[in-house]
């Protein structure tokens, strides 16, 4: 068994990030299926949306890894990994609009 | 993960756990490197499906996977960014391991096969510029086929048989397609097996400072799964999102397609990472029948790194006790990134004698400065003549009254010997510039050559004393001579 070692305030945090990263990683995955592949521009909003997909599984790795492991989450790596998933959402959404 | 745990046993230790201190992008840049190979793998895997490696339809389907297929443009900018990325993580992987001395006992053959994987993943390079049959890509290509020839001659023969074939552009292309798609991912699949299991056997590399000062915590070993998979799937997702963004920002475009017509209007140009060599054979001195010798001494730059655990015999790790390395391995890389973007700059212009003795003598100079300067000003000395930890018991304090000369201050010391290690490194690129072009005037059979030679051997035997003296003399001030010799008279004391 893998030793927990984090507190549950700081688990259960955990878990509500993970959530929301693979609702964001659903709906990336959702948007790269529709683009139009003959469209114009269709080669960058499908890249945006993978590099979103990448971006959400570094970040449910990372926070898996700092809760189970290190008992604790680093703002900085978070917010930097919102801000980047939040750019490359808001850009795909402005090309494929 | 718990649940996925218990049911398929994903803890259940089969590979050796890692340390905490491991955890750090530049111990898994190999590991970076082998994620670029498997996103090609993928990629050329699907460019397979349309390409069609003959003269006359390999730039077609390559334009028809541009044009037609979906997401061809982005499919073959990823091959190509991920292609530079390994070559350039190969690289830096490569470098780390020489200033941190991972070559020494017991991982010299995990070196050795490392240096090999390399060459392989530089021949993924070289193979598959040709592919596309651009005027650019086969332009370059010729460029390095010609080199081929001017090395010694069963070597020339063999490798210009094993790459060109019956010497047709069917067979070449024929040749450089089966070794990207099928040769060199088999030789370095295994390669990279071997690697791993040495690494296995091994385990990854303590830090050049040793494990003693690091904390309980850094030190704990930590399992493959989950803490290291998890740590390297972010930095693999980072990685690939990196590159995606880079290929949206610079798309790839497809140059003319080759003719023979067009051939002659274009400056034929490597892509960046054989830059180095190929400015190297624009030097004035290396054209013509020079072009053996410069080829000879790039093979020799190459022979050495592959061979450095048996040349680098010395036990230390620590970077303030390698001076003469880190320095050599400094040049090596200012030397390189300098002649690269200077080949960049100038495409198709040959280069003057003096103008090349300048700016690579120039690097080296400015490079062993900033050497010397950091080693006195971060490490307090260049650390030549000590011995590593428990080696050598520290010096007794002096209680005798001291007839010395009032000590130098150390600013003006710092200065004195900046100034002095310029001049010496300045006379030694001279001899050596001087050297070189004595042998290769010697090869062309130029009067006079024997003369000029040995005035240059003789300068540089001269710097090469005067440079040793000089160390000896820097040396004098921390006593570590006077106790290597009273160590040798004694023995050492443990």
């Amino acid at each position: 068994m893998i030793a927990e070692v984090s507190s549950p305030a700081v688990e259960r945090m955990g878990v509500r990030i993970v959530a929301l990263l693979l609702i964001i990683a659903a709906v990336s995955v959702f948007m790269l299926w529709s683009v139009n592949p003959v469209g114009g521009g269709s080669e960058t909003t499908f890249a945006l949306f993978l590099a979103v997909d990448l971006v959400s599984v570094a970040m449910v790795s990372y926070v898996e890894r700092a809760v189970s492991r290190e008992g604790r989450l680093s703002r900085a790596p978070l917010i930097a990994g919102c801000c980047f998933i939040l750019f490359l959402v808001v850009a795909g959404f402005y090309l494929f609009s | 993960m718990g649940w996925f745990d218990s049911r398929l046993g994903l803890s259940h230790q089969l590979l050796r756990p890692a340390p905490q201190y491991s955890i750090n992008p530049f111990y898994w840049l190999g590991a970076l490197a082998t994620v670029a190979f498997v996103i090609q793998g993928v990629t050329g895997g699907i460019m397979m499906l349309y390409y069609v490696p003959s003269p006359t339809q390999a730039y077609a389907t390559t334009q028809y996977i541009f044009q037609t297929v979906s997401y061809g443009t982005f499919l073959e900018t990823i091959h190509l960014y991920t292609a530079y990325a390994m070559i350039m993580l190969a690289f830096m992987h490569l470098m780390r391991g020489y200033f941190v001395s991972v070559h020494k006992k017991p991982r010299e053959v995990m070196w050795v096969t490392g240096m090999v994987m390399g060459f392989v993943t530089l021949g993924f390079g070289f193979t598959g510029y040709l592919l596309p049959w651009t005027i650019v890509s086969k332009s370059a290509t010729d460029v390095g086929i010609g080199m081929m020839g001017a090395l010694p001659q069963p070597v020339a023969s063999f490798l210009t048989f094993l790459v060109v074939g019956s010497g047709s552009d069917a067979s070449e292309l024929l040749r450089f397609y089966d070794l990207h798609v099928f040769v060199l991912p088999a030789v370095l699949l295994v390669l990279l097996v071997v690697k791993m299991y040495m690494l296995e056997v091994h385990g990854v590399s303590a830090p050049t400072s040793g494990t003693e000062s690091l904390t309980p915590k850094k030190k704990k070993l930590i399992p493959i799964f989950p803490d290291v998979s998890f740590y390297l799937v972010e930095l693999a997702a980072l990685f690939g999102s990196a590159v995606i963004l880079i290929s949206v920002i610079f798309p790839l475009s497809l140059s003319p397609e080759y003719s023979p017509a067009l051939a002659g209007q274009y400056v034929a140009q490597p892509d960046w990472y054989f830059l180095w060599i190929y400015q190297i054979l624009k030097i004035s001195a290396f054209e013509e029948a020079g072009l053996a010798v410069a080829l000879t001494v790039v093979t020799l730059v190459f022979v050495a790194l592959v061979f450095l655990p048996f040349i680098d015999r010395g036990k230390t790790r620590e970077i303030h006790r390698r001076f003469v390395y880190v320095t050599l391995g400094s040049i090596f890389v200012g030397e390189v990134a300098v002649l690269a973007a200077w080949g960049y700059l100038t495409p198709g212009v040959a280069i003057p004698n003096e103008t090349a003795a300048l700016v690579l003598g120039g690097t080296a100079l400015l490079i062993t400065l900033v050497s010397v300067v950091a080693y006195r000003v971060v490490f307090g000395g260049l650390g030549l003549f000590t011995k590593g930890k428990g080696h050598l018991k520290a010096p007794e304090p002096n209680t005798q009254p001291s007839s010395a000369p009032k000590a130098v201050p150390a600013k003006s010391a710092a200065l004195w010997t900046s100034c002095v290690f310029v001049a010496l490194v300045a006379a030694g690129a001279f001899f050596i510039g001087n050297s070189v072009s004595g042998v290769v005037a010697l090869r062309l059979g130029g009067q006079g050559a024997v003369q000029s030679l040995l005035l240059s051997l003789g300068g540089l035997t001269l710097t090469v004393v005067s440079t040793l003296y000089f160390i000896y003399r820097l040396d004098l001030g921390t006593g570590a001579i006077k106790r290597r010799v009273r160590a040798f008279e004694v023995g050492w004391r443990e």
